[in-house]
């Protein structure tokens, strides 16, 4: 019997439309992405059942760690080196070219203000790593840093939204502090950052 | 593969002669492309904040001194009173309306299950409601003591909203009746 051929097909397989397929996903996602922030203290956020969505822009944000320590973000770069300029001025703190610039890439900072020239010199990987003491709150009296960078940052950016993320272990004795600095500059209305869960019956 | 060039070599079956240069193929192997393609999505994937978190709105009321007019007291019949304490306990009492030497408070310790604050939430809303006819008058005062943690604070104003409570308010400790509270139970006021 003769044997019957069978032609030998190519196994190459057109790839034009997954090519198609995977820069469309890659662009969906590079256009939607928004890195996750750096964080200097891991913070476990208490879940509610708000639905309101943060915002994407103009965020004020205050981190509260388990401790007790205030750490303070800003989400916008250029409010970030004004209000660099305004703290420079009014704390006597002379800045050189490259330490605005790290205060510029400074996602999450928490120290007296008055330390800060010291943190910007430190070269980068030791900068991330470097521990922060906390903004030094302190709403009796003296200082009134918290006060004063709540005012400025307004004052930047008019449509600044205040937040504030807190862990749930944080006590409300530093909670509370931290509202006291809110009130003194006025602001009666912030948004606390919670995850999302459903109310159990 | 990509075809690029769909035109066949050499021009078969329209009867030309013409003998053309060989065309070099257009084709390119995309393979590699798709692989880079593939690997840039897993890292953004990977990158991406998936699960945006969601904020809670707070409102405080504004310091007396930016008072322009004083209210009128509310009656205490419509309001209940919530001292959150260490180690997530949650007390709560009613203040009388008027006080005499006879008067006495009763306060219980609750959690935060349903079964205690919401319970506690709904039995004041029914209260009210048959003492003033509208439940939404209850107020509810909610006063956390140092020591309480974030999670009460807001585990407790998610209360309000599940249970529709219209009017609260935190505030500090400062009655004299949360004094004594929190004396009796062991927690410190400042």
């Amino acid at each position: 019997m003769p044997k019957v051929k069978v032609p030998r097909r190519s196994t190459t397989v057109d790839m034009t439309a997954m090519c198609d397929v995977a820069f469309l996903l890659l662009t969906f996602f590079i256009l939607t992405t928004k890195f996750r922030a750096k964080e200097v203290v891991q913070i476990d956020i208490p879940s509610s059942t708000a639905q309101i969505p943060i915002p994407d822009r103009d965020i004020l944000m205050f981190q509260l760690a388990p401790d007790g320590k205030v750490f303070f973000g800003l989400d916008d770069q250029p409010t970030r080196l004004k209000l660099l300029d305004r703290l420079s001025s009014e704390y006597k703190l002379s800045l050189s070219e490259s330490q605005k610039d790290a205060f510029r890439l400074l996602e999450i900072w928490g120290m007296d203000i008055n330390d800060l020239p010291a943190f910007l010199d430190l070269p980068a990987e030791k900068r991330a790593i470097a521990p922060q003491a906390g903004l030094k709150i302190d709403t009796t009296g003296g200082g009134h840093q918290v006060e004063d960078l709540i005012l400025f940052s307004r004052q930047e950016n008019n449509n600044l939204r205040i937040a504030i993320k807190g862990d749930k272990s944080t006590e409300y004795r530093s909670f509370a502090v931290l509202i006291t600095a809110l009130q003194n500059r006025k602001v009666n209305r912030f948004n606390l950052i919670t995850s999302a869960r459903t109310a159990k019956e | 593969m990509a075809d690029m060039n769909t035109s066949e070599p050499g021009g078969k079956g329209h009867g030309k002669k013409k003998r053309r240069a060989k065309k070099a193929s257009t084709r390119v192997d995309l393979t590699a492309m798709v692989d880079l393609g593939f690997l840039l999505i897993t890292f953004f994937i990977l990158a991406t904040t998936f699960s945006k978190p969601k904020t809670m709105e707070v409102n405080k009321p504004a310091k007396e001194d930016d008072k322009k007019v004083e209210e009128p007291p509310i009656k205490m019949s419509k309001t209940v009173n919530f001292m959150m304490g260490s180690g997530d306990k949650l007390y709560w009492y009613v203040s009388p309306d008027a006080i005499d030497e006879n008067t006495t408070i009763e306060m219980d310790s609750i959690d935060y299950s349903p079964n205690g604050l919401r319970r506690i939430i709904k039995k004041r809303q029914s209260e009210v409601a048959a003492q003033w006819g509208n439940q939404d008058d209850l107020f509810v005062m909610i006063k956390p003591l140092p020591a309480s943690n974030l999670k009460n604070t807001v585990d407790m104003l998610d209360e309000m909203t599940i249970n529709n409570v219209k009017r609260y308010a935190i505030l500090e400790p400062t009655d004299p009746i949360d004094s004594l509270v929190a004396v009796r139970v062991g927690q410190k006021v400042k």
